[in-house]
């Protein structure tokens, strides 16, 4: 009884908190699933810092958050999709200067122009509880078309995905297509990435889709699932943080986890069996 | 139609960087042929194919393909698939609808048909749910094969598909890969090491070497 009048409240006091992470959830667990299955987490997690990357930059030069966000993101794409030097070093190595330039970029931004710990904890960690009715409209004006895309297009998306060279025989630009996916990959994280703050949204990329993976089988029920598991953390999450005074958005990072680590354990025991 | 050529190769040159991979090739492959690429490793087999498909670039000469009204279709190495995708055997012979079906189009009922009939000649029925990843080498193999059958491509490119097999999974992939020429009527220009089989599989193959490529009969090499 006491968890249905905790989340009564909590809908009544933080309803966009709830829409907003709903819609968080779905998006970055859809687009995850595709994160992990090109093997590309490497790319979500330094997305995800050079956007936060951008919103040091709005909140030192006053600029709109999304704007400087999806600045960074688009600068962060086109880097990676210059063609790489793997034949000299890994791709990883880039990815790692990437992340190591945005982390430290936004915090020594940040520091610099007199903001304090606070801001640089909100801009790294996100919250949740502070989502406004621009924050919704800003993910189902932004994010939710880039999901309707990615679906629409996920019969070319996953030839290109699953054997480069066969689809490009068949006459689909590889190169395009996966240039098309971490556009809108860039899009989706910088969307969320204000309320969110890196580390959910890695997570929501990361940690939700490989739940999915172990649960289900084929790939639209992958899909299902890691936007199921999305929503039951976010809810989750947030009545653990209302009931015990805690930061939402850890707290919602630990449910995930949470499942993750049962689902590795049935999915295991199912094996052995 | 038999004697139309597919592909006419005029003093190409491919390149890796620096490394020159082939140099001045010319070749002339007729369509109807079962034509297996032989040569020593690294003498450029699978490049020139991947190059004849427009998937290597190459650096002078021209390279004219005549494939026809539907695309080729290329079967990699299986091992060169990622098994991590939640996708089963069903789910890749599939694919091999992409250039009729477009985007969003479903499979009509001929389509199905065609599919049951191509997974039930490839032995894949029993294993139709099963995901990429709990096939063995073999049936990984059959899969991708099946995937090029149940397209209308006339031309099937392959590039190695007995590597890293067992015997009898070689020899059945080298059976298939007859019953695609002779049942289905397709092309087949395919990778392989060894000149015994082919000798047992096709009249004549191309040999390809560093600076040259030549179609020749199998008993000419056996002298």
């Amino acid at each position: 009884m006491t968890v249905i009048r905790f989340g009564m409240e909590l809908i009544q006091l933080f309803p966009e908190t709830l829409i907003c992470g709903t819609l968080m959830a779905i998006i970055c667990s859809v687009f995850g699933v595709f994160v992990l299955l090109k093997r590309v987490v490497f790319v979500s997690i330094a997305l995800s810092e050079v956007a936060t990357l951008g919103l040091a930059f709005s909140l030192v030069f006053h600029w709109p958050p999304l704007l400087g966000a999806m600045g960074t993101t688009a600068a962060g794409v086109a880097l990676l999709a210059v063609p790489d030097m793997r034949n000299r070093i890994p791709r990883d190595v880039l990815l790692a200067a990437l992340f190591l330039v945005a982390s430290s970029g936004s915090i020594l931004l940040v520091a610099q122009h007199g903001l304090g710990l606070e801001e640089i904890k909100a801009m790294l960690y996100g919250d949740l509880l502070v989502c406004s009715a621009t924050d919704r409209w800003t993910l189902l004006f932004i994010g939710v078309p880039c999901l309707v895309s990615l679906l629409l297009v996920l019969r070319p998306l996953m030839m290109v995905f699953v054997d480069r060279e066969a689809a490009q025989v068949m006459g689909l630009r590889s190169g395009l297509w996966e240039l098309f996916f971490f556009t809108l990959l860039g899009i989706v994280v910088s969307s969320a990435s204000k309320n969110g703050g890196a580390l959910l949204v890695f997570a929501l990329l990361v940690i939700v889709p490989a739940t999915a993976l172990l649960l289900a089988r084929r790939l639209w029920a992958v899909m299902a699932v890691a936007a199921t598991i999305g929503i039951v953390v976010v809810w989750a999450g947030s009545l653990l943080a209302y009931a015990f005074d805690l930061p939402i958005n850890p707290s919602i990072i630990v449910c995930s986890i949470f499942l993750f680590l049962l689902s590795a354990v049935h999915a295991t025991a199912k094996t052995e069996r | 139609m038999k004697d139309t050529t597919i592909i006419e190769c005029h003093d190409v040159t491919v390149a890796y960087g620096r490394e020159v991979v082939l140099e001045k090739i010319n070749l002339a492959i007729p369509r109807g042929v079962l034509l297996p690429f032989v040569g020593p490793n690294g003498a450029g087999k699978t490049t020139l194919l991947k190059a004849c498909l427009g998937l290597v670039p190459h650096q002078s000469g021209t390279i004219t393909c005549r494939f026809g009204a539907h695309p080729p279709a290329y079967v990699p190495q299986q091992k060169q698939i990622d098994p991590i995708y939640p996708l089963c055997v069903t789910d890749w012979v599939r694919q091999g609808f992409f250039p009729e079906l477009g985007f969003w189009n479903r499979p009509t009922v001929q389509q199905r048909q065609r599919l049951e009939a191509v997974l039930a000649r490839f032995g894949l029925l029993p294993h139709r749910n099963k995901r990429f990843s709990e096939l063995s080498g073999g049936l990984r193999q059959k899969t991708l094969l099946a995937r090029a059958a149940v397209s209308l491509a006339d031309i099937l490119i392959l590039d190695e598909p007995t590597a890293g097999l067992d015997a009898q999974a070689e020899s059945d992939v080298l059976a298939l890969i007859q019953v695609l020429h002779r049942e289905h009527n397709k092309t087949i220009l395919w990778v392989h090491h060894r000149l015994d089989q082919c000798a047992a599989l096709a009249p004549q193959v191309c040999r390809v070497e560093h600076r040259g490529a030549t179609v020749e009969a199998v008993r000419e090499m056996f002298r």
